[in-house]
């Protein structure tokens, strides 16, 4: 019964209500008059910050729980049951989930408050924020989940969220392809997921399918259906965590206004697939090809999208690459099983990605909307308290020593070594040194050297308060989260990892301090030559070089837009133009088409009988006559 | 009066209409009447399912002898099986009457005897009652794509009636031969389909037999390759026509399958599930890719709903509970979100003169209310959770994947193909930029909205609270697969004993 | 005897019929329909007297008076079709055609 808490349900549902209301109050009065904007702006962050202080106290309840039966559940109805299926939408607090809804309503309430200034005097004002709203619950109810089908219910309303604040702008058709694009490259995801979970449900689910039965029948599971179960679900987290092939839609979803690319494509959505693999922990533990595939999988998207980085012009782009390149890291740290070191890179990543892109959005919103980085320069003096603050989250994101990207990144490649993953380990090096550089690229082109578009300079301005003290607060994180979780070489504990233990099913690997010392100096010495490059090139007045060779190829990233395009949307539509000009009208109707032409060309071929004269119809009667007659005296005798 | 309840809900609507048409009323009286009626009957369906308990058994019996020399009874009841057909065809009728207004009163006339008669059909327990609720049920239809339909409303017409007559004259020929092989058995004539589960069928006229059963129904249901009937008639129909046509009248197909293929013809069923269900799998594949090249937005919808017919379909082969019951709840499903949306392509069409999807756009701004509602419905139709559509499709997946993991894979794909053209069509009706045409485009008048709105909920509803449908679904489904499994006649234990088996290792 | 009766019947059927199928005149036509009639009113009666039975008087009875029922119909419709066509040629009539 201790177990039992019926808190957690509120969680996600205040922002669900917040959504409602929201959406009701939008759609009823948005032809006639409409309500002031900060009226909005109130409603829409009073559900992410009640729920943030309803995950404060599941925080500390837990906390006061003995370490090995830290968990709260609260079971709301029978969802639906058939046969030896039981799906319970019920919610699970524990460790894992737990850490998960603290920074995601924390950032998300930040994000909240950030965006009644960024999106102020938007035409729909109301309907960004219902979306963000229910954005969140979604999100919490996959967080929340007690089974894999919960899950599933957040996984797919995150998308639908994602979806509609990608296509917000929508009369931009651009945009709303865009939006497309997410949603259908995501459903490819979950194609894997629900078939992962049916395989699951056979396999065991019929003790009961949410996390804790499944948990306790893992050892059940035959090796090769846990393969398969493996392999499918990551195909879900591939889509919903834009990992190789099919993380061609995050680049394109930085169409939807700034805050929503900070919380929904980096921050929280995107992470999703790394917080269902470490969830699953308890079968990918068990299966190590399964994990070999997920950590080499992350670790070459870390590499492309690192790559694609480096030569992005529009500001969005470069964050999202780079938010594609960390998700990398992360699924090379879950794959190696070392998923710890996976959700804290997730923890770290959220504040010092939302951080980046707020700062991002401060720029676009001072400028009017211009997202060139050659076209922007020397916004130092004019900003600086965006300059600041992104600066952190820069130096968090490149790995700085100190800084919290520097501790998450370091345990997963530390990891990795450990674990005789060097092929890893080498990638995960190089691409941290292209993160320092691509990131410094960013800054420098941006904030030093002289302004590039002098009208634009000039009336650049540090946006309200509003926004700037979300951008603080978020860099107090991203600078010092990563103290949560010291590693003993440098006085901590590894407080995250081991608070989170009681979740995940992981073993940490014993090796000598020198190994640790070894990936620590690896990574410095590749930050400082990632800054040192970007500083020599970009920090004084660069010019927009014209690529060519090789550089043209990562320029226009490698042409893989362009080749699903050929390969896949194409063929896909021409194939549905075919059916319908084609092969509808003239294939498939052909048996019928064949039984009314038989009819007409028999009915023709009757025709000459009919003369209309009286007497030959009695001929013919004569004639009928005559031979039923015959017929009949024939059989009778 | 609950004794009488079926007859009642069958022959309402059905003299309604008949008298409707013998006397002279203008048509305003006459959709009043209709209104009225079928107002009646919703209440009494919902009577009905409050008052259904979930025992698997059947329910609300009437059993009369008919025509004695050859056994043909006048038997009605309900069961989990047929609760949720019978409900898409009691519940969503007043919905046509009171958004259509402009109609002559020979169409409301027919869509009141439509409605009996499938009430009828989804109500008989007697082939022979069945065949002939079956048969009346298309005159109607006939009759209002044939005078009220659209350009090609000719072509259209004779292509659906040679189609379903010719299933339906194979589906008599097979009826007698059931019946003929029953007398032969038990000495006897019956057509109580209760009785003739009983039957022991086997050898080639048997398999021509089901064969000739099947394809009535799979032409009625759609499936692949019978379904080119299909777009013309859902597009060339009045939007009314065309809801029920796929809300209610696609739906008694499936229903046809599990009701007397299953238990007559277990055999040739468990031999052919893989093909029939490939079968399933291809139409929802085909339909799906098909949409995407559609012009025109009826036509789109109309692919669109023979494409998740398929996967329905597909549900019923599976031969396990879940995904047959959730085949029994997508039904449901399907006819509200689907229904729904061929509705709102009506009025679309009614208040724009077109149904180009090129000539649309931007519709979202000038109707939030509107678009709303129509995005809502398209969820439920692509599955998202939430919605009714996700349990009855999460369902069948599982249940397809226990079946055979190839054809389970072809069922999920239906989450992406359904996705792709509901989108790109959203896309260009909805949003993008408005045209002189949609900007004079009127949200929804409070009578609308009041008519949409129970059945929206009803979509919602269904998706967040569906224990309470499918408590009353499932244990006669869980039945209807136990008589499946427990067959004493060898050959289908040993079908079943191996997909059983298959999947233990 | 009777196989006489039964002959005669048929000849007569046998005329009337080529009547009605090669003549072309109306009234031709109509009268040869008559001797069909009659023809099969001898064979009534004949059968009737064979079984001793009053059934087949009853039936040639009948017949007799549905002729002549006929009769009167039937030269009301010929003058008509003289008005209206001036001819009595049943070639003039192929309506029916395909």
């Amino acid at each position: 019964m201790e177990h039992i808490n019926t808190y957690i349900g509120l969680v996600p549902l205040f922002p669900l209500i917040g959504a409602l209301v929201l959406g009701l109050m939008h759609m009823l009065t948005c032809k006639t008059d409409k309500y002031p904007d900060k009226l909005y702006g109130i409603i829409a962050c009073i559900g992410p910050i009640l729920a943030f202080c309803v995950s404060l106290i599941l925080f500390f309840k837990l906390r006061g729980m003995p370490a090995d039966s830290r968990y709260l559940i609260h079971d709301v109805f029978t969802w639906f049951a058939v046969g030896d299926l039981h799906v319970t939408m019920g919610f699970l607090a524990d460790p894992l989930s737990s850490l998960m809804i603290l920074f995601v309503t924390f950032i998300g309430s930040l994000i909240h408050i950030y965006s009644a200034g960024y999106m102020a005097g938007e035409e729909n004002f109301g309907k960004y924020f219902a979306y963000l709203n229910l954005f969140l619950g979604s999100m919490l109810i996959l967080v929340l989940g007690s089974g894999p089908v919960v899950m599933f219910v957040g996984w797919e309303g995150v998308g639908l969220c994602s979806y509609l604040l990608i296509s917000f702008y929508c009369k931009d058709t651009d945009n709303v392809l865009a939006g497309n694009k997410a949603f259908i490259v995501n459903r490819i995801g979950d194609l894997g997921f629900v078939l992962g979970m049916s395989f699951l449900f056979w396999a065991i689910g019929s003790g009961g399918f949410d996390y804790h039965s499944l948990r306790e029948n893992a050892h059940h599971l035959a090796p090769s259906v846990g393969l398969i179960v493996c392999l499918l679900l990551f195909v879900g987290a591939c889509g919903k965590s834009a990992q190789i092939p099919l993380f061609v839609w995050l680049p394109d979803a930085m169409a939807g206004p700034t805050p929503v690319s900070a919380l929904i494509h980096a921050a929280t959505m995107v992470t999703a697939g790394v917080y269902m693999v470490a969830r699953f922990s308890f079968i990918y533990a068990h299966v190590p090809t399964a994990g070999t595939i997920i950590a080499w999988v992350g670790i070459l998207t870390a590499l492309l999208a690192a790559f694609f980085g480096m030569f992005q012009k529009d500001i969005k782009k470069i964050l999202a690459y780079s938010t594609v390149s960390q998700l990398g890291y992360m699924f090379a740290a879950v794959g190696i099983t070392a998923y710890s070191a996976g959700i804290f890179h997730v923890f770290t990543h959220a504040f010092f990605k939302a951080l980046l892109f707020l700062g991002a959005g401060s720029v676009i919103y001072a400028l009017h909307h211009q997202q060139d980085v050659w076209k922007m320069g020397g916004l130092k003096e004019k900003m600086p308290t965006t300059y600041k603050t992104m600066m952190i989250g820069a130096l968090a994101l490149a790995g700085c020593p100190l800084f919290s990207g520097f501790f998450s990144k370091d345990e997963i490649l530390f990891s990795a070594l450990a674990t005789g993953h060097t092929g890893i380990w080498a990638i995960g090096v190089l691409v941290a040194g292209m993160t320092a550089y691509y990131t410094f690229r960013m800054i420098f082109l941006v904030f030093h050297g002289k302004p590039r578009d002098q009208k634009a300079f000039d009336h650049a301005h540090e946006p309200p308060a509003v926004m700037t003290v979300p951008l603080i607060i978020l860099a107090i994180g991203a600078a010092f989260a990563g103290v949560l979780n010291l590693p003993s070489l440098f006085g901590g504990s590894l407080a995250v990892s081991h608070w989170l233990a009681p979740s995940l099913v992981e073993h940490h690997p014993h090796v000598s301090v020198w190994i640790e010392i070894t990936a620590i100096l690896a990574s410095v010495i590749a930050f400082a030559i990632g800054i040192t490059i970007a500083y020599k090139k970009f920090a004084d007045g660069a010019v927009e070089p014209e690529f060519s060779g090789f550089a043209k190829w990562g320029a226009n990233k490698f042409y893989i837009d362009e080749l699903y395009n050929c390969v896949i949307v194409q063929p896909y539509k021409t194939t549905g133009s075919l059916i319908s000009a084609f092969i509808e009208p003239k294939v498939t109707d052909l048996p019928i088409k064949f039984f009314t032409w038989l009819y007409k060309k028999l009915g023709a071929s009757f025709k000459v009988f009919q003369v209309g004269y009286v007497r030959v119809y009695a001929i013919y009667m004569v004639i009928g006559l005559s031979l039923m007659s015959l017929f009949l005296s024939q059989t009778i005798n | 009066m609950f004794e009488y309840g079926l007859s009642f809900m069958i022959f309402l609507p059905l003299l309604t209409g008949l008298a409707m048409l013998l006397l002279p009323l203008n048509k305003e009286v006459a959709r009043s009447l209709g209104f009225f009626a079928s107002i009646i009957i919703l209440i009494l369906g919902v009577n009905l399912f409050i008052g259904f308990n979930g025992s698997g058994g059947m329910q609300y019996v009437e059993n009369y002898l008919w025509i004695e020399s050859f056994g043909v009874n006048y038997g009605l009841g309900i069961d989990g099986i047929s609760l949720m057909v019978l409900m898409t065809g009691a519940v969503l009728f007043p919905m046509v009457f009171s958004l259509f207004k402009n109609k002559s009163k020979g169409y409301y006339a027919n869509l009141l005897i439509a409605q009996g008669a499938m009430i009828g059909a989804i109500c008989a327990t007697d082939l022979i009652l069945f065949y002939i609720f079956w048969e009346v049920m298309l005159l109607p239809i006939f009759f209002m794509i044939g005078l009220y339909g659209g350009e090609k409303k000719l072509s259209a017409t004779i292509k659906i009636t040679l189609y379903t007559i010719a299933g339906s004259l194979l589906m008599l020929a097979a009826l007698i031969y059931v019946g003929a092989s029953y007398h032969a058995q038990f000495g006897k004539w019956t057509f109580d389909i209760v009785q003739l589960a009983k039957l022991d069928l086997g050898g080639g006229s048997a398999v021509l037999a089901f064969i000739m059963f099947m394809m009535a129904f799979a032409i009625k249901i759609p499936l692949f390759p019978f379904h080119t009937w299909l777009p013309d008639a859902y597009t060339e129909a009045p939007t009314p026509t065309t809801f029920i046509l796929s809300a209610v009248m696609a739906k008694i197909g499936i229903y046809g399958v599990i009701r007397f293929i299953i238990p007559v013809f277990e055999i040739e069923f468990t031999r052919f599930a893989i093909l029939l269900s490939l079968s399933g799998a291809a139409g929802m594949m085909y339909c799906g890719i098909a949409a995407i090249g559609q012009k025109d937005i009826k036509r789109m919808l109309a692919f669109s709903s023979a494409s998740h017919m398929g996967i329905i379909a597909l549900g019923v082969f599976c031969m396990n509970v879940q995904a047959l019951t959730g085949s029994l709840f997508q039904i449901a499903a399907h006819a509200t979100s689907t229904g729904v949306l061929f509705l709102l392509a009506g009025l679309i069409e009614e208040r724009m003169q077109t149904r180009k999807i090129d000539q649309l756009g931007g519709i979202a701004y000038q109707a939030p209310i509107f678009a709303t509602f129509f995005a809502i419905a398209l969820l439920a139709s692509v599955g998202l959770p939430g919605t009714s559509g996700f349990i009855g499709e999460f369902l069948i997946i599982l249940g397809a994947v226990k079946f055979n993991g190839f054809i389970g894979f072809l069922a999920a794909t239906s989450l992406i193909i359904g996705v792709c053209y509901m989108l790109w069509m959203f896309q260009r009706v909805f949003f993008e930029k408005s045209n002189e045409r949609t900007e004079k485009f009127k949200d929804f008048s409070l009578t609308e909205v009041l008519t949409f709105l129970p059945v929206i909920l009803l979509i919602l509803a269904m998706g967040i609270f569906p224990q309470p449908f499918i408590k009353k679904i499932e244990p006669s489904a869980q039945l209807h697969i136990a008589q499946l499994y427990q067959s004493e006649k060898p050959e289908v234990a040993t079908i079943t004993t191996n997909i059983l088996t298959h999947k233990k290792q | 005897m009777i196989q006489d009766y039964l002959i005669l019947s048929i000849i007569l059927f046998c005329i009337g019929m080529l009547g009605v199928i090669s003549r072309r005149n109306v009234f031709t036509v109509f009268m040869s329909i008559e001797l069909m009639l009659n023809a099969a009113n001898l064979a009534f009666v004949t059968f009737a007297r064979l079984h001793e039975s009053m059934d087949g008087h009853v039936l040639a009875m009948m017949v007799m008076a549905v002729a002549a029922a006929e009769a009167a119909l039937v030269l009301a419709v010929i003058i008509l079709i003289n008005k209206h066509k001036g001819k009595l040629d049943t070639n003039i009539f192929s309506l029916l055609k395909g």
